[in-house]
């Protein structure tokens, strides 16, 4: 049984059909990546999976349940966490209250969880009293994602991490998501950074037009002509 | 004595004020920060909370335990219970009016809420005047001699009133950086969809905000109510101005800058009647309401 499985899914915005019947899934512990053109509905496609957006059409199960309409809270229960695109940390508050926040729903001692993250990202224990708003974009990025793993999550949902990086810094971003597969997290990211993401993937799919044209291991993605020629810039 | 000399007199008569304001704008900015609508029944809220105080007062009063005054305040311990409970009162009506009309609009937009806003102010204003009557009610009516402290004159009511301000302004500093609501209301003024996202129970953090802001506010009009000596239905509603040229003076959404700005507002006031008539005092407020929108919409410490 997939950890995630997403089953002939349509949805978007209003009256503005985005996905087609879109189905894909993610096992346990692996990392698998969504890459496409611009409004090919890769974001339309999490948003939809963490409940914020309601498919027409078509399924969500999560550990075998139906999640499907779901409110975002729920989800996290169960143990989904997902990093909006931007917007994505508090600025106001600092690297520690952002990570507390992550697990509002909790109630009980953050302590153990807290320590968990900063041994992921040991910058982030140096600076927990740092207002997050003062700090660069790789930084808030680990602020977000560790803002997610809080929750222990069995499931991230990363929507476009590496965007606006730095170049020094989207390999930075990819190597801590290395590290948080390797610490028993499955991890499906959408990203413009396709190259780079597909190397640390275990799978990939590619979405055109609100359908799922390819799909295969990362490094088979890699090495498909036509991947290569159409997505990842020859 | 001429104008400069009153100043240092009427700086402490503007902290005096500024106190009362403070504790308004506080709630008007949290409201703000987490709701996004200019909230016009907060003002009613502080004449709920003073009006509530007061009926707990004559109960109260009725105890012979209770009776009496504290040294040279014009209160005495049955004022104790009343102000704690008429806190609660005031934010458990707050609460209940929220469940009631503005949560059935959540994602309406922000001038239909404060639309409905000035509707709930009338129903307030006119529920407390169908039952008070339009007399004009005291807590006291004890004559107080004033003291000298640092050069200047003031009634030991004041200098309890500046005190008290200054204790709730720093409980509610603790409550906004040590517990988790206080994290997540700053983190829900901060962005309310990432909130949602994270799994912060939102509604549960709005009916605090309403809670914390609806009791700072009813401190403050039962303070308003001690200053003054005087408690009518139309206490909150025209206190609105000054806490609306606080909130703008100190950022809109930034409960540190309504404190600030509750406090500039409040001596800046005072301190305009060495030169121009009292009577001018709601003009100054909505002079730099306005001079502030124009110059610095952002406000003094606003980030935007």
């Amino acid at each position: 049984m997939p950890l995630l499985e997403v089953r002939d899914i349509r949805s978007g915005y209003g009256d503005m059909e985005v996905l087609h019947g879109i189905s894909i899934h993610v096992d346990s512990g692996e990392i698998v990546t969504i890459i496409g053109p611009n409004g090919a509905g890769k974001s339309t496609l999490l948003k939809t999976v963490f409940g914020l957006l309601k498919p027409t059409a078509g399924r969500v199960f999560f550990q075998g349940q139906d999640i499907t309409g779901l409110p975002p809270h729920r989800i996290v229960q169960l143990g989904m966490c997902y990093v909006p695109q931007v917007d994505n940390v508090f600025p106001s508050l600092t690297v520690q209250e952002n990570l507390e926040m992550g697990g509002f729903i909790l109630r009980g001692d953050l302590r153990e969880r807290l320590e968990r993250v900063y041994r992921l990202f040991p910058v982030l224990r140096e600076r927990r009293r740092q207002r997050v708003g003062k700090m660069s974009g790789g930084e808030r990025q680990m602020v977000a994602m560790g803002r997610a793993l809080i929750m222990d999550p069995s499931l991230l949902l990363l929507d476009e991490p590496t965007a606006a990086l730095a170049p020094n810094l989207v390999t930075q971003v990819f190597e801590s998501i290395q590290r948080i597969r390797d610490s028993g997290v499955a991890i499906l990211i959408v990203e413009q950074n396709a190259r780079q993401a597909l190397e640390i993937s275990d799978r990939g799919y590619v979405f055109v037009d609100g359908m799922n044209r390819y799909q295969g291991s990362g490094r088979e993605l890699l090495a498909d002509e036509e991947v290569g020629r159409l997505f990842l810039g020859g | 004595m001429g104008p400069w000399e009153r100043l240092p007199q009427l700086f402490a008569y503007g902290l005096v004020s500024g106190s009362v304001i403070t504790l308004g704008a506080i709630g008007l900015s949290l409201t703000h920060s987490i709701l996004r609508f200019a909230n016009f029944a907060h003002g009613d809220l502080m004449t709920a909370g003073a009006y509530i105080a007061l009926g707990f007062l004559l109960v109260f009063q009725r105890i012979p335990a209770l009776r009496g005054h504290f040294g040279r305040l014009s209160f005495g311990p049955a004022m104790i219970p009343a102000f704690l409970l008429a806190l609660l009162g005031t934010g458990i009506l707050a609460i209940a009016i929220d469940r009631l009309v503005y949560r059935r609009l959540r994602r309406a937009r922000p001038v239909m809420l404060l639309m409905l806003s000035v509707g709930v102010a009338f129903v307030l204003r006119n529920l407390i005047l169908f039952s008070a009557g339009a007399d004009p009610y005291y807590y006291s009516h004890r004559i107080q001699r004033a003291i000298h402290i640092l050069g200047v004159r003031l009634k030991v009511d004041q200098v309890f009133i500046i005190a008290l301000g200054f204790v709730l302004v720093v409980l509610l500093h603790l409550f906004l950086t040590r517990t988790r609501i206080g994290k997540a209301m700053r983190a829900m003024a901060d962005n309310p969809e990432l909130a949602q996202v994270t799994g912060i129970d939102t509604e549960r953090v709005i009916a605090w905000t309403w809670g914390i802001g609806a009791a700072l506010a009813a401190a403050g009009g039962i303070l308003s109510g001690i200053e003054n000596k005087l408690i009518t239905p139309q206490l909150g509603w025209q206190a609105l101005l000054p806490l609306f040229a606080a909130v703008v003076l100190g950022g809109i959404g930034s409960p540190y800058g309504a404190m600030a700005g509750g406090m500039l507002i409040g001596i800046t006031q005072e301190l305009s009647t060495a030169f121009i008539s009292t009577a001018y005092k709601p003009a100054v407020a909505f002079g730099i309401l306005v001079l502030m929108l124009i110059l610095r919409p952002q406000g003094l410490f606003g980030r935007r």
